[in-house]
């Protein structure tokens, strides 16, 4: 006999309550996360969509990126040497849109003009990210930098392109030359799975270990990650409460039932029942509104939520649920038939 | 021979330092159909011998001897597996699983005691056992909507559905009137002599000893008249 659903059939509320705390619950961890994830994104998308690979900048730079300056020689070397590698740099910088209005944009620049990874430019042209088309720039428009001399002409638009919270805007490494009055780049990017390559005053990085060179980007991340955490422990300990209460009104029962013979395990199966049910339910649920959120959330907020982080944090949820519903479920073992007898009505 | 045996049962509670000795060697046998009524002042020992005859607490010494097995030696699954499948249980209060229809509280009571028969004949047997406690029309009602009697009677529905070699009642009218306490006493000897079901139970009401086959008078401990 399904014991588990007849008690849930009938005692509809005090499962809905349960099960509408850990939908509220998860559907935040949900959208915390896809904020998260959303500003990651918005911090470095430049970064994280380029393949696996090994990042290098000079070792006196401090781990600090637009502090490197590679020379010439050493450049060379290894763009001699390592096929598609590819040295470029990132500036912080202004574009003067059509109206004279100053734009926040982050400028990058390539030598490897044959390789895929950054697209290649050509003198006096300038490729943004998508998002600056709803500040009203298009194709063709001219743009100016108080540092250059000539206009920048837009060619194109990439999707998703972001550094530092600012757009993405591609030029000729002559143009970025003349801007920023340099000669060297600051970073050499070489994509690949092998490991890295000790090179003579360069440091070598991981992408993810540079990611967290980026100012601030290590810092949002892991307050958005805590919270994240944060809220899967609670969850779980809102299951623990929440069956623990349950038990606790049913210790009675319990007893009784263990008194006419039945077996601890069907008690246990009884309680993992409801619980995967009620949590498989409100999952589902969330994951639904999580991605209507998705879909209805306003343009300009950083939010991505992806299939396999919702998935990651589903099991999480599970396992966390089940572990909370299990520890309160030590009663039901300790649970002596006689005193459940001796207490009165159930 | 005697279905149930209980020899030299003795039961000692510590408190700290203090040691009570609540039962001081009893000696009982419970013959097959048999109704025995335990009787007593309070703190005389018969609900902790109860209890230690239905193997839901264990005897500091002694044997409890049921179908030629010394039930004091047995692990608790193998206590379990008779409870569930050669005792039956009525308590002061029903205890019925509040979640559960009259139907459902025999069904579950089939599925503890591992019952052979199938859907078709549980039900069948199910119908047959309201029948006999005159519960058949409330089959479908919950506990919540039961009368204090209406609920006993299908705690002892309950008790009985599996054919129990023994039933054991623990002050079974306490929490009812007088009429329904006889009504109750009455459906609990028609039923057990038919089924052939030993009955140990405990009673306080000396009203009730007129429906039982045999009265154990107990006092401090120790079996005084039988």
């Amino acid at each position: 006999m399904n014991l588990a659903w007849k008690e849930m059939k009938k005692n509809k509320a005090r499962f809905l309550i349960l099960g509408s705390i850990v939908f509220l619950v998860s559907l935040l961890t949900f959208i915390i996360s896809g904020l998260a994830n959303g500003l990651s994104q918005d911090n470095a998308a430049l970064i994280k969509d380029l393949p696996k690979g090994q990042f290098y900048m000079t070792k006196d730079s401090d781990q600090t990126y637009n502090l490197s300056k590679i020379d010439a020689s050493t450049e060379d070397k290894i763009l001699k040497n390592t096929q598609d590698a590819v040295a470029f740099s990132i500036q912080m910088g202004f574009l003067n849109d059509p109206g004279e209005k100053q734009r926040s944009v982050a400028f990058v620049t390539s030598t490897n003009t044959k390789s895929k990874l950054f697209p290649n430019i050509k003198k006096g042209e300038v490729v943004l990210d998508s998002s600056m088309k709803d500040k009203g720039i298009k194709i063709g428009d001219a743009l100016t930098n108080n540092q250059y001399s000539g206009k920048l002409t837009v060619k194109g638009f990439v999707e998703q392109k972001k550094f530092s919270h600012a757009p993405v805007a591609y030029i000729n490494i002559n143009d970025y030359k003349e801007i920023y009055r340099v000669k060297e780049m600051q970073l050499v990017f070489v994509p690949g799975d092998k490991s890295p390559k000790h090179i003579t005053g360069l440091q070598s990085f991981s992408k993810k270990e540079f990611l967290n060179t980026i100012p601030s980007f290590n810092a949002e991340q892991m307050s958005l990650n805590m919270i994240v955490w944060f809220l899967v422990i609670i969850s779980g300990m809102l299951f623990a409460i929440f069956f623990y209460m349950m038990n606790v009104q049913k210790i009675g029962l319990y007893g009784i039932l263990k008194a006419i013979g039945i077996k601890t395990r069907k008690l246990f199966q009884m309680m993992w029942t409801q619980m995967v049910f009620i949590t498989i339910i409100s999952l589902v649920l969330s994951i639904a509104f999580s991605q209507i959120f998705n879909l209805v959330a306003p343009k300009g907020m950083p939010f991505s939520l992806t299939f396999e982080t919702t998935f990651l944090l589903s099991i999480v949820f599970l396992i966390i649920g089940f572990i909370g519903a299990t520890l309160s479920g030590i009663q039901i073992r300790k649970v002596e038939p006689l005193q459940a007898i001796q207490q009165g009505e159930v | 021979m005697p279905l149930f045996t209980l020899d030299e049962v003795r039961k000692t509670f510590t408190n700290g330092e203090i040691k009570e000795e609540i039962l001081k060697g009893i000696n009982l046998s419970l013959k097959e159909g048999e109704i025995t009524a335990l009787v007593g002042a309070s703190g005389s020992g018969k609900s902790t011998l109860l209890t230690i005859a239905a193997g839901l607490q264990p005897a500091t010494n002694g044997q409890v001897v049921f179908n030629g097995n010394n039930i004091a030696t047995m692990n608790d699954e193998q206590i379990r597996q008779i409870r569930a499948s050669e005792f039956g249980f009525v308590f002061q209060f029903a205890h019925l699983v509040p979640f559960l229809t009259v139907e459902e509280q025999l069904l579950l009571m089939l599925d503890v005691s591992e019952s052979k028969l199938n859907k078709h004949e549980q039900k069948t047997e199910i119908d047959r056992i309201l029948k006999l406690v005159e519960m058949e029309h409330r089959k479908d009602a919950y506990p919540s909507s039961l009368s204090g009697g209406e609920k006993q009677r299908v705690a002892i529905a309950r008790a009985i559905i599996h054919k129990p070699k023994i039933l054991f009642a623990d002050e079974p009218t306490a929490s009812l009137d007088s009429k329904k306490s006889k009504d109750v006493m009455m459906l609990i000897r028609e039923l057990t002599k038919t089924l052939n079901i030993t009955t140990l139970m405990v009673t306080h009401d000396e009203e009730m000893l007129s429906y039982v086959d045999r009265v154990v008078k107990m006092s401090d401990g120790l079996v005084i008249e039988k």
